[in-house]
């Protein structure tokens, strides 16, 4: 065994360029094809990012009662001590942000504002803290900046302010009620825009912080829902149920909803569908196969002499398979190896820094500017897979080549 | 002149406290006046906002604090009633096979677009079962001596935490009323323009509303025709009756 | 003995190799031509449902209505609609139109509320627009001039409603009042837009009108070209020929969000197709250089034999040429008939989730490009022919003893 495990090693490095040609066409199709998957897999999760990052969260903690009645976001039912559940929570390391969600009307006057003009929006208070632990919004501020704690600041979307004509320094009214349900008005200045990729708080949603809005809604220190963050590649409704059964001992109350639960009041325009994104991946894969196949098929062809000799010399037609099987499956190896590793370092430039693809975009006047940083997502299943596959495939043709060889006579092998 | 002369001496140098009279008792006979035991009311509705002017035409009846039935005669609106019994306020409208019924947030919702809204609509407790009424003097609105009274709410069934009342002291109608949120910005005025007397009683026959926060939108609402303690069937204010 | 002589023969001499480097070459470009089909598909689907379902070809509104849109202007409407369809309708590069009103609702059951968007719509004329037909899951369309609606599947599981059952809708009117209407439901529908089938409920146009108290106007007109038809020239030509001065005629990407997504959409695509290309050029590289590679002696050989470098080089060069041209032209030939007859009959890609209503269309149609295709057919030549001369310069720079040593 040695024997042959020490050939194999000896001819991959005396056909060097064969080896690494080889080895390149493997470890380029690999690493392209991990670099696609992630691409295209930051695709098909943008929409679910778009709600978890911006939105839903993984999960949401709310009062027994706040869900069935949650289209009119009713103050009434909300969380009494947010902060002993999320002291809880932090035992089980779940980061956690509470915030106080109410619909108000925002009242603009014609000065600073282009006109007078009101609108109805939904209020997100948020812990300027506390937020970030769970959502991304901080990230997402264009224009002035983020909020801070007690102040009368609001943080509007892009799109909202577009429609609205406002700037940072703009000062508005919001009319809503407290939480025993009088009239009640904040006057806020805007000191921040954000934009960010969910159209839905570009357009529709209004942030100020946590505490303002206890102070004025009478929360008492309350919440109506306490966010988490789950790991990416957990399943949202297995850890939703687990975190519910964890808090119902000490919080009757509570219930916990995944962002699938979530999700079904947000409005996706447009989801990139797994089957389709599957034909992209199944096409790249066929040629990346091809690509190495044929690369090593010309190899082995040409070493079919090499073969004739070691039968002729008295070798057992076994070992030679098995030398040779050695050799490619060393090339795949190499390939793998080399490609998971490309593929690695492509895929981390755009997961963790992205793409800013609004200068593909190009000139798009339709006044909203639609965010143009773009993430992939990590797949490690995806490197695991792709790695044994590029070295079933070498050996695989390794395989077919000697035994196609093997099967004529020694002189035919010879004679080429 | 002089008498005159006299009520000024006395505005200047008595005190308000020395008044026997106290603001419960200011606000009981105000809510006195105001509600009548059954009423037939003719009027329209003048509303202003940022898209123009509209003006909408009404029968309403009475009875008591806690009943009311409106009927919209304006084309515009034609056939919609309005029904607000004790706790329960109900629209009809003609080509829909059932009555809704507002509650909870829909209640917050303007009527026909006014700067009226359904809630504003509702109540009847009497405003000391919800406010705390406090006295603070006399004041002049458009030539009239009026109590002004601070009311500040004491239960959270009423949505305005704090109101103010200009009551005419003579009569015993608001000529004016301001409407504030719970952190004290003025939401909402009220603004009596005209006050007539029908069978021994005031009424208010013009009336404005304003919305302080949005500036471009007022309702006048104007009184063409009243009845006052006219025999009213029973029916009238029941279910059935605002489905015929 | 002229050079491209001698390299047809070699190609045609070792048939195993220049197989292999070919079908390398054909794959190569076949997935070029079909990636590129299927990304403009994958675009095109998101375009067909912008313009379907939201602003057609060409939408015809009151100048002012986008401005306030937020405030559901409905006096800011299209009257005398009826003539100007008729004149949109008779110009040459129209298809289809459809006068509707959108309209914000509160569909009313049982003392229940749920928010919903009302569109009122010539049912008609919408069975060709939308193809309305091909969506109804259960039922039937409601027929003009009765209380009859076509609900979203979304929203009549939310509501609790099914064919049969009655619910009343309430809206502010056009002259902001309010009122309430009874329909009952006739169909049910499902859109391949999941937020369509979660809030629209239809219902025929002339009783929108009446609940909305609007007389006989619309709030806009959504036009549909006929193929090929340019939309700018065609909003151009129906504002001056029969727009009022009040009207705006807007092409479907002016000014719509959806419209940021689909470019947002494209541009995502397009990154991942750049990186294809370079998979399939990569693909193209290494077979070329292994070819080029596993014939050093025979480099040798003819070095000894008298060739000099640059013939030698030439050589290689118009073999790899032959193989490209040979392999691009089967490749593309290749990719254009698995592209045409695709996009006609459409890739099926409807597997719903489980339980989840998540559906985009089901079918994707590929489209052929022909830019794309003629640059990857020369690519594909030039990247072979190019990616020769880097080994076959080197080899013919060795010694022709050292070449004909080495194995």
């Amino acid at each position: 065994m040695t024997f042959l495990l020490s050939l194999a090693w000896k001819n991959l490095s005396r056909y060097r360029k064969r080896t690494v040609i080889t080895a390149a066409a493997l470890a380029v199709g690999l690493g392209l094809y991990l670099f696609m998957d992630a691409w295209l897999m930051g695709a098909e999760t943008e929409s679910e990012r778009n709600l978890v990052w911006y939105e839903t969260s993984s999960a949401r903690i709310l009062h027994e009662d706040y869900w069935d009645e949650r289209d009119r976001l009713p103050l009434k039912y909300c969380i009494e001590d947010p902060g002993a559940v999320m002291a809880k929570l932090g035992e089980e390391r779940i980061p956690s942000a509470p915030r106080t969600v109410f619909s108000a009307e925002l009242v603009l006057r014609k000065d600073p504002f282009p006109e007078d003009g009101s609108l109805p929006v939904r209020v997100v208070a948020l812990d300027p803290e506390l937020d970030d632990g769970v959502f991304r919004l901080g990230e997402t501020v264009e224009e002035g900046r983020r909020l801070r704690p007690g102040e009368e600041g609001i943080l509007i979307g892009q799109w909202l302010a577009r429609d609205l004509g406002a700037e940072v320094g703009y000062s508005l009214t919001m009319i809503t009620r407290t939480r025993r349900g009088y009239y009640q008005t904040i006057d806020a200045e805007i000191v921040g825009i954000l934009n960010c990729p969910n159209p839905a708080v570009n357009k529709g949603t209004a942030f100020i912080p946590l505490d303002t809005a206890d102070r004025y809604l009478d929360m008492e220190g309350a919440v109506t829902e306490i966010n988490l963050k789950f790991p990416e590649r957990r399943d949202p409704d297995a850890l939703a149920a687990e975190v519910e059964s964890g808090l119902v001992p000490d919080f009757p109350g509570l219930r916990v909803k995944s962002w699938r639960d979530l999700a079904q009041d947000y409005l996706a325009f447009a989801s990139m569908k797994k089957s389709a994104t599957n034909v992209i991946l199944l096409l790249v894969f066929v040629i990346a196969a091809v690509g190495v196949s044929n690369t090593m098929l010309m190899a082995i062809n040409e070493r079919t002499r090499e073969l004739g000799m070691m039968r002729a010399l008295g070798m057992k037609d076994s070992r030679i398979t098995l030398a040779f099987l050695l050799e490619a499956g060393g090339i795949g190896l190499i390939g793998s190896v080399l490609g998971v590793a490309f593929g690695t370092a492509l895929s981390y430039w755009i997961v963790t820094r992205g793409v800013d693809i609004s200068g593909l975009i190009g000139d798009m006047d339709i006044g909203y500017r639609v965010q143009g940083i773009f993430r992939g997502a990590w797949n490690p299943g995806a490197m695991v897979t792709a790695f044994f596959f590029g070295i079933v495939l070498t050996v695989f043709i390794g395989f077919l080549s000697t035994r196609r060889a093997l099967k004529r006579s020694i002189t035919e092998c010879l004679y080429r | 002149m002089k008498r005159i002369l006299i009520r000024v001496v006395i505005a200047f140098i008595v005190p308000p406290s020395v008044f026997a009279v106290s603001a419960e008792d200011v606000v009981r006979r105000l809510e006195k006046n105001t509600v009548f035991e059954t009423s037939r009311v003719e009027g329209s509705m003048v509303i202003n906002d940022r898209f123009g002017r509209k003006e909408s035409t009404f029968i309403s009846y009475g009875r008591g604090t806690d009943d009311m039935l409106v009927e919209f005669t304006s084309v515009e609106e034609e056939g919609m009633k309005i029904l607000r019994t004790s706790d329960e306020l109900y629209l009809f409208f003609p080509e829909a096979e059932e009555l809704i019924r507002m509650q909870g947030t829909a209640l917050k919702e303007s009527v026909i677009g006014s700067d009226m809204s359904y809630e504003d609509m509702t109540g009847g407790k009497g405003l000391l079962s919800s406010y705390r009424a406090d006295l603070k003097g006399m004041e002049d609105v458009d030539g009239f001596s009026c109590y002004r009274v601070e009311l500040e709410a004491k239960k959270d069934d009423v949505p305005y935490y704090r109101q103010t009342m200009w009551i005419d002291r003579e009569i015993f109608i608001y000529r004016r009323v301001h409407k504030y949120s719970r952190s004290g910005k003025l939401l909402k005025i009220v603004e009596i323009e005209e006050i007539r007397e029908v069978s021994g009683r005031h009424v208010p026959v013009r009336m404005k509303l304003v919305d302080s926060i949005k500036g471009n939108s007022s309702t006048y609402f104007t009184v063409t025709d009243i009845e006052i303690d006219i025999p009213l069937d029973s029916v009238l204010f029941s279910l059935e009756e605002l489905t015929w | 003995m002229k050079l491209w002589r001698i390299a047809a023969r070699n190609i045609g001499r070792n048939k195993k190799r220049s197989f292999l480097s070919l079908s390398a070459i054909a794959v190569a470009v076949m997935g070029i031509v079909f990636f590129s089909g299927y990304l403009k598909g994958m675009t095109g689907d998101l375009v067909r449902n912008v313009k379907t379902f939201y602003s057609g070809d060409i939408r015809v509104q009151h100048e002012d209505y986008e401005r306030y849109g937020y405030l559901n202007p409905l006096h800011l409407r299209i009257e005398d609609f009826e003539s100007l369809t008729a004149g949109i309708e008779r110009d040459e590069s129209v298809a289809l139109t459809s006068p509707r009103i959108t309209f914000p609702a509160a569909v009313y059951r049982e003392e229940e509320t749920f928010k919903a968007t009302g569109l009122g719509v010539d049912f008609g004329r919408e069975t060709g627009f939308q193809n309305l037909e091909d969506y109804i899951v259960e039922g039937r369309m409601p027929e003009a001039g009765k209380n009859e609606a076509l609900v979203g599947v979304g929203l009549a599981r939310e509501i609790g409603v099914g064919t049969g059952d009655k619910v009343t809708v309430m809206t502010t009117t056009m002259r902001r009042g309010t009122n309430a209407v009874t329909f009952r439901i006739t169909g049910v529908v499902r859109f391949p837009l999941p937020v369509l089938n979660k809030t629209r409920i239809l219902v025929p146009l002339d009783r929108a009108q009446r609940l909305l108290r609007m007389g006989p106007s619309v709030s806009e007109i959504l036009v549909k070209l006929k193929e090929g038809a340019s939309p700018a020239g065609t909003a151009a030509r129906l504002k001056e020929g029969l727009g009022e001065d009040v009207l705006a005629f807007k092409t479907w990407d002016e000014g719509s969000v959806s419209y940021g997504y689909i470019k947002m959409a494209t541009a995502v695509y397009n990154f991942s197709a750049l990186f294809f290309f370079l998979l399939a050029s990569s693909v193209i590289v290494n077979t070329t250089m292994m070819v080029v590679f596993e014939r050093v002696r025979e480099i040798g050989t003819i070095g000894a034999l008298g060739m000099t470098r640059g013939q030698i080089v030439r050589l290689f060069l118009f073999e790899a040429l032959y193989l490209g041209i040979i392999g691009s032209a089967a490749g593309a030939v290749l990719g254009i008939g698995i592209v045409v007859p695709l996009s006609i009959t459409g890739i099926d890609l409807s597997n719903a989730l489980q339980g989840v209503d998540m559906e985009i269309s089901g079918r994707i149609y590929p489209a052929l490009n022909p830019v794309l295709t003629i640059f990857a057919f020369f690519y594909a030549i030039g990247i072979s022919g190019l990616t020769s001369l880097i080994p076959s310069g080197r080899a013919a720079r060795i010694e022709p003893v050292e070449a004909l040593r080495s194995l």
